[in-house]
């Protein structure tokens, strides 16, 4: 019997010559994968998601402007593809320039994608409600079966709308506007949207989730947690705040949550926030469910904990959490480099995988974007001081991530 | 001091439009008092119940009406401008069900009494005054009845000295005055709109909510000033009883003669009367002897000026623009700069749980006041969770 034992070790040894222990990941667990046929392309903001359906992966990315291309990954065949331009495919009017595409990308009912569009530069930001600003964010529905794109309408004049979730019995779809935090619901199927109000302060969270029975979640200004109830077709709030670091400015409280990942056959929600804390939330289908700190994403001695920027989270397939941290002028690892974390929510310890230079990585997206095979995808960006002159926010060039924590990828 | 103190806004105007940025108004002392708050033990307003429609201050206390989603009912609150916080609540359905809207704004009367009017929830319903005071044991309000049976109150105003208050009717837009002493209520029908106009305002998709005046005023005179439908403003005098209509119209821009009406008022140091017009967002001067209208312009693009209120000093603020788009705080220094557009202003919240403060940035503001000295400049938010914002006025 033990020789069987050994026998099969050696077997899978040798078909997966390349498994790796969790102290051996390296930067052959990554691979990264150029956006082809954009050559101004500038960035990308959490702008992507996976469709069960299609075994793809899609991305909107942009040059921070006016442009934003929606691309396709096929997992299957490792080949990435433009779809086409968002304002061509959705027919979109030069005053109804579209500065981003911010959102989660989220499959539907039947495998279509869901996404919404947003200003994202000055154009929207100060300009705002004049005729030269921003004319307000869409709802967009791609359907790879037909490659075409349709577009569900506006959601509030003047408004980004900077993430959404969807529900994929039902279609109903959750919006959170831009910059006045008005939480939308909609229902395609009779064009029924409907303004639940603004729940935020000045700087909007830029991250809502779902959980298995299709209710959705954003937070309020006291980073609380507010639910809507899909089938009482309310918010409820929380009664407290999430867990914060004592002493976290108020500017990260109210920003929220910026990733999450799904387990779930545990039940559990896992969430980062702004203020740079691990939390495990496990909702419950009546009211909202308990919230457990797993304390920092970082610690640094003689640094502010909740001064670490991350968003983007995953859970692999190995029940670790793995979320790359720095971006936006905060960084965790000295001279400014990016670091791939790895959390394990059993034992709440945490470690640094590998770091990066900027030049390779300088901000990664994404929030729970996973195939079967263990493969995890982020959108990535890098400096590119050639794309300096491209969009605002940065000089960078943007590529997607695929890590496998388990199995090298080169 | 006011012309450094104008001068060094302007300087830090010039110097954000340099950037092709804004910097946000949010001068020393300013702060925002959290109102509105679902499921929390503080003593809160629950959402869509708390959009706060009419505004006033009476000494230490800025007092509020709200206005709710259908089907809900509004709270009459005030807010301690000495502790910044919420201090009394009153759910107006405990003592008037069936309402929806305290929208009319305040009219003062004497020793710090206030007096509002309520929108049904129901249209047919009826409306109700009330009389209202503030003081450390917190609101007292009485429910003073239904002054037109099957109309709500639209917009209200009070004599100090008549013990009247004036109101306009909705949705049939008459004017009405209502004696304190004897609860009669007579009824003005000129303010109304005729048929043939309110054939007009419906090709316009206009409701009675879009043109009716959202404010009166009382002059020194103790006349008392509106709009009325189309474009036009009517002065009611309480001596002779009459009603008239005044030759100069409302500012116009070209084309939107239906959309005018008055947004807000406020009475100017020597006597003046000062207007927003909601249809295209102009501040106006009436001269209330003469009836003159002079267009002083508009602060920002957008249409609406829902409140005006002179700080100690004399300075004009106001808000002006909100839906679809985002209001702007504005002063108007005639003397001197003119307009200066303050944006939308943001002001720190501290409250318990979020002690180390946040801060809070104005979208939708639906109703200002100035606090007896001046001094204080009361902002009131119009959302599905509303707060007060509060600065201090330039001196």
């Amino acid at each position: 019997m033990v020789s069987v034992r050994v026998l099969l070790l050696v077997m899978l040894g040798v078909s997966v010559p390349a498994t790796l222990q969790a102290a051996e990941i390296t930067h052959k667990n990554l691979r990264f994968v150029e956006y082809p046929d954009f050559p101004e392309a500038h960035s990308t903001w959490g702008s992507i998601g996976y469709s069960k359906v299609h075994r793809k992966v899609f991305v909107g990315v942009t040059n921070h402007r006016d442009r934003v291309g929606l691309f396709e990954y096929d997992v299957t065949t490792e080949r990435m593809r433009l779809c086409g331009f968002v304002p061509d495919l959705a027919n979109l009017r030069a005053f109804q320039w579209q500065g981003k595409v911010h959102s989660q990308i989220v499959e539907g009912p039947g495998g279509a994608m869901y996404f919404t569009t947003d200003g994202g530069e000055s154009r929207e930001e100060y300009l705002m409600d004049h005729p030269h600003g921003y004319s307000g964010g869409f709802v967009m529905k791609w359907d790879p079966a037909v490659n075409r794109l349709t577009n569900l309408g506006l959601g509030l004049q003047y408004e980004s709308i900077k993430d959404l979730q969807v529900d994929p019995t039902t279609g109903l779809i959750c919006l959170v506007t831009y910059p006045q935090v008005r939480f939308l619901a909609y229902e395609p199927s009779n064009n029924d949207l409907r303004d639940l109000g603004r729940l935020g302060s000045d700087h909007v969270p830029r991250v809502m989730f779902s959980d298995w029975w299709g209710n959705v979640y954003y937070v309020d200004w006291r980073q609380r947690l507010v639910k809507y109830d899909s089938e009482q077709r309310r918010l409820l709030f929380a009664r407290e705040s999430l867990p914060a670091f004592p002493g976290t400015p108020g500017e990260y409280i109210v920003t929220g949550i910026t990733a999450y990942a799904v387990d779930r056959q545990a039940g559990v929600i896992y969430l980062v926030t702004y203020g740079a804390k691990m939390l495990a939330f496990r909702p419950s289908k009546e009211g909202l469910g308990p919230v457990e700190d797993l304390g920092g994403i970082f610690d640094a001695p003689g640094q502010p904990p909740w001064r670490y920027y991350c968003p983007n989270l995953a859970l692999g397939s190995n029940g670790k959490l793995y979320y790359f941290i720095g971006g936006h002028g905060m960084y965790a690892v000295k001279g400014e480099n990016i670091a791939l974390m790895e959390f394990d929510p059993k034992t709440r310890s945490k470690r640094i995988v590998l770091t990066t230079p900027l030049k390779e990585i300088s901000e990664v997206t994404g929030s729970d974007v996973r195939d079967p095979a263990g493969n995890i995808y982020f959108a990535g960006r890098r400096d590119d001081p050639d794309a300096a002159e491209r969009g605002e926010s940065g000089a960078s060039r943007p590529f997607m991530i695929i890590l496998n924590p388990q199995r090298s990828l080169r | 001091m006011k012309p450094l103190l104008i001068g060094l806004l302007v300087f830090v105007a010039i110097a954000v439009a340099l950037h092709g940025e804004y910097v946000f108004f949010t001068p020393k002392g300013s702060f925002t008092a959290e109102v509105s708050l679902e499921n929390s033990a503080l003593p809160r307003l629950p959402i869509y119940r708390n959009a706060i429609t009419s505004l006033e201050v009476v000494g230490a206390y800025a007092v509020g009406g709200t206005s709710s989603r259908p089907g809900l009912s509004p709270y009459l609150f005030a807010v301690s401008l000495s502790t910044r916080k919420l201090e009394f609540v009153r759910d107006l359905n405990e003592l008037i069900p069936g309402q929806r809207a305290i929208q009319s704004g305040f009219g003062r009367g004497q020793q710090g009494v206030l007096f509002a009017g309520t929108m049904p929830d129901q249209a047919g319903g009826s409306g109700h005054l009330l009389q209202i005071r503030v003081g450390k044991e917190g609101i007292e309000a009485v429910d003073l009845g239904t002054p037109i049976k099957g109309e709500g109150v639209f917009a209200l105003a009070a004599s100090r000295g008549r013990e009247e208050l004036y109101g306009i009717a909705h949705p049939s837009g008459r004017f009405f005055v209502h004696e304190l002493r004897t609860s009669r209520t007579q009824v003005f029908p000129e303010t109304a709109a005729s048929r043939k106009q309110l054939e007009l305002l419906a090709n316009y998709a206009l409701t009675p909510s879009d043109f009716l005046t959202r404010r009166l005023v009382v002059d020194r005179e103790g006349r008392v000033f509106g709009s009325m439908p189309v474009n036009r403003l009517f002065r009611f005098d309480p001596g002779s009883r009459r009603v008239d209509v005044l030759s100069d119209e409302l500012p116009e821009v070209w084309g939107r003669r239906p959309l005018g009406r008055v947004d807000a008022w406020a009475q100017g140091p020597d006597g003046m009367l000062y207007g927003g017009n909601a249809g295209d967002g102009q501040l106006f001067r009436l001269d209330p002897n003469t009836g003159r209208v002079t267009n002083l312009g508009k602060p920002i693009m957008m249409p609406r000026i829902k409140g005006l209120a002179f700080g100690a000093d004399g300075t004009l603020y106001g808000v002006a623009g909100g839906e679809p788009g985002y209001t702007h705080l504005f002063l108007y220094d005639p003397a001197d700069r003119g307009f200066v557009d303050l944006g939308n202003p943001r002001f720190p919240m501290t409250a318990p749980g979020i002690e180390q403060g946040i801060a809070w940035r104005g979208f939708q503001i639906g109703s200002m006041a100035a606090s007896e000295d001046g001094k204080w400049i009361v902002l009131g938010e119009e959302e599905a969770l509303s707060h007060l914002m509060v600065f201090p006025a330039l001196e």
